[in-house]
């Protein structure tokens, strides 16, 4: 049972890690909490469903699709409530950041209603098992899609010249600038990936469980939130590692301790690694300049 | 006489004074990032609702319970979160709201998720009046005084305070716990008033209306937490008639007033013409 | 501190004018034959959608009575207000009604966290009450004002559970609940009855709006049970039921009226057939009455109904009968004597044919009503077994 309970908590760590690389980056870059990430995960899954089952798109080019409408939703909200305040104080890029997540999650209780929807499933349902665990095929195509994707970022990052400016970016954005780089045109690029990872997280859930709802942003961006954390926020193998972390920690906590607390495990263990190492796991402890 | 309704408005606009002030003594004049201040209402409120049902204290007594417990949860979640700045402590303060929510929820003594019933009516608007006033006072005496101008330090530059000598483990620990008292009185006037509670009032959502009300107002600015509660406790109850565009008109009015006013409606105070919130609300980023 | 006397001028002139508003929008001109029914529920939020299944249930009673003429003089008007879900906002609500908006009756609230803030409201201000869905424990104890018409879990469960060992042959029952008032009270029914009569192997929760169950139900399938109740949702009962057959859990699966609407089959596909629950409510029932009901609120609404929308219309229903029985008149909506009035008749409901069921309600306000018991076969919902006649 524990390489079963293991193995649940790897699939849904893994949606937690695509979900945390948006808020990473998006920090890494802006040292600004995204809180809308959630609305964009949630509208990436509404995305893929429309197409799916409206517009009778293959699977495929619709979760393709569904990245590119979080992507450019996100470039939106960067360009509507973030940028303007960039000038302005933390408190005030925090509260027009909460402002957006409440207007889009909203708007999409308007547009789409309070009722589940339910995502067709795009592949025939079938499960594989041996004497240690069970796992299903849609299972294994969330964890291979997501390590895919994250290996495509790193990529990115490491090995390109734009991931290279958002390195610089990241690390310092006046110097960076100074070099020549152009810094709202990275800063719109960082968005449009972390969404469209964001997004493509949204697609996969919806597929993997089937449903869909406009309230279905707000628990997983949170914990997204907090696996971006433990790993250590603005660190990119740091969101991976911490996603996948957290999602074994909640499975763990909830089999072998109480499964009523299981939320608050989560939270816990934010409060943990905050208290101990706030830079977070895998995080490099940046002193204060005075 | 007013009507019930009213009264029960203005009711509902003096604890969310209380819950605005005393989230503005942590927020707006120590600069400190707490987005989990409903926690600590719900502490007081079920605190003071369970010491009323169960030893049958008297009022004064039971709020007074309430607030004392949600000031030592104040001071419990002060201290390790201390070492946290902004998006951090941020971060973890919405964490710990998070748990007592949850453990709240799963508790049999606060009536887990059947909530707790059957607290008797005791909050009035006298009484409402009473602790607004109680709370103003006390808040502007700590903040006239030598504690109020070290909490504004600690709120300019920590290090800069740390090494003029002002402890600031102290009096961050300090601006917790007694923010924390004040909420907790506000919950425990909510809890007799609406005679019954469940955890899930008290969640992510509360605390950010609260923080609304302090930003609304403008931070570190008394008259505009007074401000922002009354606005945001009667827009709600005003726009019912577009009931299913509330809540979409306030994230939009959230980001467009960051953008616009982002000092809130009344701004800064002044003394003697001089803004009092000087960087921290100003720049983020000196300019090269 | 100094502030700008003019920023302070500016927050006072918006106080006034708050409170102009307020007031005037408080001035809503008297209708004289219309006799009011508040409803109190969630209608924007994560909850809506109980909230307004169940307002559209009353509307259709409330149209079909005025429509027929049935209440001579008197016109019945519905006034909504919101509650988010919230049960604070939702005192607001019931204080509105009852101050602002004057009703005479309250069809309400629709959780049971929002029902309970009312309830002590509805007692000072002597508002008859009738909750067409709050299935806590203890609600209406103790207050004379307050009355319910829905399922009670404790009734439910016991018929479900006789079923499950007499006819079903079940001995080994796990429970996954949802930890919130209806799922807690199911679990505690449940539990008590099922030990009684049978085995207890596993007990396990989670959060309303929850996905993955994976881990709970590894964890149930160490302890080896033949079936599982399941306390909870449609919603999140179809995905246990898919996700127990992917983990080799292929056992019974059994539930209350929770899952009784048709979204668990369009959710929950194969995985769900064969599922037993119980319901207070079957919309295939061929009486009149019914399928009246089901033809009108198809048309309008192009679904199905469930259980909270013909609750509701039951609630709204034994209401209008109320009024007719006690003789009602416009002097009395004019003079306010309406609701004690309606509080008598609503008390003494005795055998009201409802679409979900004979329903009488004893002295403490409760519902007694006996349940169906319906099957998940050839993906629609069939009758397994009828109400007992009491």
């Amino acid at each position: 049972m524990l390489i079963q309970q293991l193995i649940n908590g790897l699939i849904l760590g893994s949606t937690y890690a695509l979900i945390a690389l948006g808020y990473t980056m998006v920090y890494g870059i802006i040292e600004l909490i995204n809180f809308a990430h959630g609305e964009i995960y949630m509208c990436g899954a509404f995305v893929g469903l429309i197409l799916v089952t409206v517009a009778k798109v293959p699977f495929i080019p619709a979760f393709l699709l569904a990245m590119a409408a979080g992507a450019l939703l996100g470039i939106t909200v960067e360009y509507l409530a973030y940028r303007p305040l960039r000038q302005s104080s933390r408190l005030a890029a925090l509260i027009s950041a909460i402002g957006a997540s409440i207007f889009l999650s909203n708007l999409a209780l308007l547009i789409m209603g309070a009722k589940p929807y339910t995502f067709p499933s795009p592949i025939e349902s079938k499960v594989y098992k041996n004497s240690f665990f069970v796992i299903s095929r849609v299972e294994i195509i969330v964890l291979v899609s997501s390590v895919l994707l994250m290996i495509a970022l790193t990529f990115f990052v490491q090995k390109t010249k734009i991931g290279k400016a958002m390195r610089a970016t990241a690390q310092d954005r006046d110097t960076a600038s100074l070099m020549g780089i152009n810094i709202n045109r990275i800063i719109t690029i960082t968005f449009a990936i972390g969404s469209a990872l964001g997004a493509a997280a949204g697609v996969m859930v919806g597929v993997y469980f089937r449903t869909v709802t406009p309230t279905m942003g707000l628990m997983p961006g949170l914990k997204g939130f907090v696996a971006a954390v433990i790993g250590g926020i603005g660190n990119i193998p740091g969101a991976m590692f911490g996603g996948i972390a957290l999602g074994i920690a909640e499975v763990m906590g909830a089999a072998y301790i109480s499964s009523q607390y299981r939320d608050a495990v989560a939270f816990a263990l934010l409060i943990i690694v905050l208290l101990f190492k706030p830079a977070g796991l895998l995080g490099t402890n940046a002193q204060e300049k005075v | 006489m007013i009507g019930p309704y009213y009264l029960q408005l203005l009711i509902l606009i003096g604890i969310n004074t209380i819950m605005a002030t005393s989230l503005n003594l942590i927020l707006g004049y120590t600069g400190q990032l707490s987005i989990g201040h409903a926690a600590f209402m719900s502490l007081g409120a079920y605190g003071s609702a369970l010491v009323t049902l169960h030893f049958g204290f008297p009022f004064l007594p039971s709020l007074l319970c309430g607030a004392l417990l949600a000031a030592l949860f104040g001071v419990i979640i002060g201290l390790p979160t201390l070492r946290l700045k902004g998006d951090y402590l941020a971060i973890a303060t919405l964490g710990l709201g998070e748990i007592v929510r949850i453990v709240f929820l799963n508790l049999e003594i606060t009536g887990g998720a059947v909530g707790l019933r059957g607290i008797p009516k005791k909050t009035t608007l006298l009484w409402v009046v009473l602790a607004v006033l109680f709370t103003v006072f006390i808040l502007n005496r700590i903040i006239r005084s030598r504690i109020g101008r070290a909490f504004i330090a600690i709120r300019e530059d920590e290090t800069a305070a740390d090494s003029m000598g002002i402890n600031s483990t102290y009096y961050k620990t300090l601006c917790f716990g007694v923010g924390a008292f004040f909420a907790g009185l506000g919950g425990g006037l909510l809890a007799h008033y609406m005679r019954y509670l469940h955890p899930n009032s008290f969640g992510f959502m509360r605390s950010i209306e609260h923080l609304c009300m302090v930003v609304l107002g403008g931070l570190g600015n008394m008259w505009g937490a007074f401000i922002g509660a009354t606005i945001l406790t009667v827009t709600p109850e005003l726009l019912r008639t577009v009931a299913d565009l509330r809540l979409l008109i306030y994230g939009a009015v959230l980001v467009l007033m960051m953008r616009v006013r982002p000092q809130g409606l009344l701004g800064q105070p002044l003394r003697n013409g001089i803004p009092l919130l000087g960087r921290f609300f100003q720049q983020a980023r000196p300019k090269l | 501190m100094k502030i700008r006397k003019s920023a302070l001028f500016v927050a006072a002139a918006v106080i006034l004018c708050l409170v102009l508003v307020m007031t005037i929008a408080g001035c809503t001109p008297e209708d004289k034959n219309v006799l009011k029914i508040g409803m109190v529920g969630p209608l924007t939020g994560g909850t809506a959608e109980y909230g307004i299944k169940a307002l559209r249930g009353i509307e259709i009673a409330v149209e079909e009575a005025n429509a027929s003429g049935e209440l001579g003089e008197i016109t019945l008007k519905v006034i909504s207000e919101d509650t988010e879900g919230d049960w604070s906002k939702a005192a607001n609500a019931f204080t509105k009604l009852i101050d602002v908006d004057k009703v005479d009756v309250i069809v309400g609230a629709v959780l049971s966290s929002e029902t309970e803030a009312g309830a002590p409201i509805v007692k000072d201000s002597k508002m008859p009450t009738i909750s067409p869905t709050s299935t806590a424990e203890d609600l209406t104890k103790d207050n004379p004002y307050l009355f319910r018409n829905c399922l009670t879990d404790k009734v439910q469960v016991e018929l479900l559970v006789d079923y499950a060992v007499e006819e079903l042959g079940l001995g080994k029952f796990a429970i996954l609940y949802v930890n919130n008032d209806y799922g807690v009270s199911l679990k505690d029914s449940f539990e008590a009855k099922a030990k009684k009569m049978a085995e207890v192997v596993a007990v396990e929760s989670f959060e309303d709006k929850t996905v993955a169950f994976q881990d709970r139900l590894d964890k149930i399938k160490r302890k080896d049970p033949d079936c599982i109740f399941i306390g909870g949702y449609y919603e999140e009962a179809a995905k246990i039921a898919q996700q127990a057959k992917e983990r080799d859990l292929d056992v019974q699966i059994l539930g209350a009226d929770g899952l009784t609407n048709e979204a668990l089959i369009e959710i929950g596909e194969e995985a769900v057939e064969g599922t037993y629950a119980t319901s207070g409510f079957f919309p295939d029932e061929p009486t009149p009455e019914v399928q009246n009901f089901v033809t009108v609120y198809k048309e309008k609404h192009d679904e199905i109904p469930d259980m909270f929308a013909a609750q509701a219309y039951d609630a709204a229903r034994i209401v209008i009968e109320t009024i007719k029985n006690q003789g009602v008149t416009l002097e009395d909506i004019e003079n306010g004597t309406a609701s004690a009035l309606i509080r008598e008749g609503i008390a003494a409901t005795k055998d009201f044919p409802g679409i979900s069921g004979k329903t009488s309600l004893d002295e403490e306000g409760e519902a007694i009503k006996n349940a169906f018991i319906l099957k998940v076969e050839g993906g629609k919902f069939i009758l397994a077994k009828s109400p007992v006649d009491n």
